[in-house]
């Protein structure tokens, strides 16, 4: 455990110092830099008599500016497109230069702790949420039933000219429930398989997408976390359930019923799943045992996807969003602090998890 | 219908991976003859051309991984014999401190490195750009390749099979290439590739959207490549996707979604549709394997 500890904390030290460097081979450019596009672009804000939110008024600022470029349209559509970016800009941004002051780096403290509030509270719904479809899965694979499709048309195959009017409805309603829970299946996968600005967008007009239960609610479902660490999960329960000492419990007759009798649904539900008496138990404990190793796995993935959904929806006051603004604006100071905030929160989770692991593993040590 | 026939409708309705596989293909294909009837011609080009780029990007990612992964697993295998451990505990720190950047912060710190390029006119070139881009994404990505070429040589030691062709005369990089990789892991390492043009696509697309926004304020996404991620970005496309919502709370405007919003609706499905069927046709290829 010491060897891992030590390692982690090199790969820290070595990064920090990295750019602990490029922070000062920055600050010793900050003279040239000063002279940036964003002042330019400040000066041309000096012209007090244009208004531009007036469309008249930009329109003849585009006219003169083409005179000025000698018509080279291009040249006078950019300025125009940095003006309308540069406006875009919170006006602390507008205002600072390219150093890093404390009311800045109070600022994006307080976003990276916003941030890694939303990771832990998505980390554990998703370890939740992991586990149970996994879980699901398994104990439904278990019960053997053919597909829902499959269901629906041996239903309306059993639909004979000689049976009753009401065992036909029956008949039908089944196969009408099955094919509604088949579309709702496909419904479910597409969510669970669209990246986050797909489904944010989609729900842009009806729900506040800015908000941070939005974003865990995202960041759960989607990006295909769910279905890929489950996969994993449910992989594991597979090989388990291969095992020996399998065979061996249930010759000393542990309960091997995987129906829903046997194995309530709300257990399947539960925070901490529990099957006693049943051989699923033993199951599930050794594969969760295995999964805590891609645990680490999962929480980079987390991170990116994070990362993505506040970037990729543009949520003001957030990690990544300022991130992306500082990039697009040569702010590099902020940028650097930003990118090692969260190699910080994956190197803590890495250590957190081999801890974990390490207090696990002693437990079942003889 | 004959005999044969039916054995063989059978045997690939046992292989879910080639059902799945179809299942794609005919998606997309269907998509199209939707998409030549009902959408204008501008538009369609635009989206022929990024589903082009976005594929051949990510199977440009697949193989510099493959190439990466196979090349540091040979080289982690040689420096373990190695007496000195120096060499082998460094290289691991090394790959280990790329495995804690967040991917999407790194394709980003190195797209950004691109559009400095692009900025300096050091490159113009469109097929130079996308190989620079496929090469920023292989970075974060041939690690699993990597793990996996490492855990087969490992598992293969473990047994007796790597000594007695030692015995036999056997050359270690032949035993390795040879008789591990190729004759012995062919299907795990096609499992694996499967799974990584799946997140390869998705990664992409999610970096391409995101630089909408621009990495620069004198390049904007337009100066790169087109494709599924970017395209879906633009206005025009989001408002698309924004019509999905209205259907929720209208559902009669479900049919308008198939005519009047057909391109963002087309690149999100495809997407979508793509990341589904490779997961599945990645599982179902993983469990023939195994059975």
């Amino acid at each position: 455990m010491k060897r891992k500890i030590i390692e982690h904390s090199l790969s820290i030290i070595f990064i920090a110092i990295i750019f602990s460097i490029l922070f000062v081979l920055l600050s010793q450019n900050k003279k040239k830099s000063q002279i940036n596009e964003s002042s330019v672009l400040a000066e041309e804000f000096k012209i007090d008599f244009i208004d531009f939110d007036n469309p008249l008024h930009t329109s003849i600022l585009k006219e003169t500016l083409n005179i000025f470029y000698n018509n080279n349209a291009a040249d006078s559509l950019l300025l125009l497109y940095e003006i309308d970016l540069w406006r875009e800009l919170p006006s602390s941004m507008q205002l600072s230069g390219n150093e890093i002051s404390i009311e800045k780096l109070i600022q994006i403290l307080i976003m990276f702790l916003k941030f890694v509030l939303v990771y832990i509270l998505v980390l554990g719904l998703t370890y939740y949420g992991v586990q149970t479809l996994a879980v699901f899965r398994f104990v439904s694979n278990k019960q053997n039933k053919p597909p829902l499709l499959i269901r629906v048309f041996s239903n309306l195959k059993n639909l004979k000219k000689g049976i009753s009017f009401l065992e036909s409805l029956k008949i039908i309603i089944a196969s009408i429930s099955n094919f509604i829970k088949a579309v709702l299946k496909i419904v479910f996968y597409l969510i669970l398989f669209s990246p986050a600005y797909v489904i944010a967008y989609s729900l842009k007009t009806k729900f506040d997408t800015d908000s941070i239960v939005f974003m865990i609610f995202l960041g759960v479902i989607s990006n295909a976390l769910l279905i890929t660490y489950s996969q994993k999960f449910y992989t594991f329960l597979i090989s388990e359930s291969n095992k020996g000492y399998v065979e061996t419990a249930l010759v000393k007759n542990l309960n091997n019923d995987y129906s829903f009798k046997s194995i309530l649904p709300s257990t399947l539900l539960q925070l901490k799943k529990n099957f006693p008496g049943h051989v699923f138990n033993h199951i599930f404990i050794n594969a969760q045992h295995q999964y805590y190793s891609t645990i680490k796995e999962q929480a980079a993935y987390l991170i990116t996807g994070l990362i993505i959904i506040e970037m990729a929806l543009n949520i003001h006051g957030h990690l990544g969003y300022e991130l992306m603004q500082n990039l697009l604006y040569q702010k590099y100071h902020m940028v650097l602090v930003a990118v090692f905030l969260i190699y910080l929160t994956v190197k803590a989770t890495e250590i957190f998890v081999d801890i974990f692991i390490f207090g696990e593993n002693k437990k079942y040590q003889n | 219908m004959n005999k044969s026939l039916k054995k063989t409708i059978r045997r690939i309705f046992q292989r879910k991976d080639i059902i799945w596989t179809g299942l794609w293909f005919f998606g997309l294909i269907t998509l199209w003859i939707w998409d030549v009837l009902f959408l204008n011609k501008p538009d369609l080009l635009q989206i022929q051309t990024a589903i082009i780029n976005t594929f051949l990007m990510s199977l440009s990612v697949v193989i510099l991984s493959v190439f990466w992964g196979w090349v540091f697993s040979l080289i982690v295998f040689f420096l373990r014999k190695l007496q000195n451990q120096i060499p082998y505990t460094f290289f691991i720190f090394s790959i280990n401190i790329i495995r804690s950047i967040p991917q999407i912060i790194g394709i980003l710190m190195l797209y950004f490195l691109i559009t400095f390029l692009m900025f300096q006119n050091i490159i113009n070139n469109i097929y130079i750009i996308m190989l620079l881009m496929a090469v920023s994404i292989a970075i974060f990505q041939f690690l699993e390749i990597m793990d996996l070429f490492i855990e087969r040589i490992d598992y293969y030691r473990k047994t007796d099979f790597f000594n007695a062709l030692l015995v036999c005369g056997v050359k270690e990089l032949t035993i390795i290439n040879k008789e591990i990789f190729f004759k012995n892991s062919r299907g795990h390492i096609l499992n694996k590739l499967i799974a990584l043009f799946g997140s390869t696509i998705f990664l992409q697309c999610s970096i391409d959207f995101i630089l909408s926004i621009g990495l620069s304020t004198k390049i904007s996404s337009v100066n790169f490549p087109l494709t599924l991620g970017n395209l879906l970005a633009r206005i025009d496309s989001k408002q698309d996707i924004l019509a999905i919502g209205h259907t929720i709370m209208n559902p009669t405007y479900f049919g308008n979604l198939f005519f009047e919003h057909l391109q963002g609706i087309t690149i999100a499905f495809i997407i979508v549709f793509t990341l589904l069927c490779i997961y599945k046709i990645s599982n179902a290829f993983m469990e023939r394997l195994e059975s």
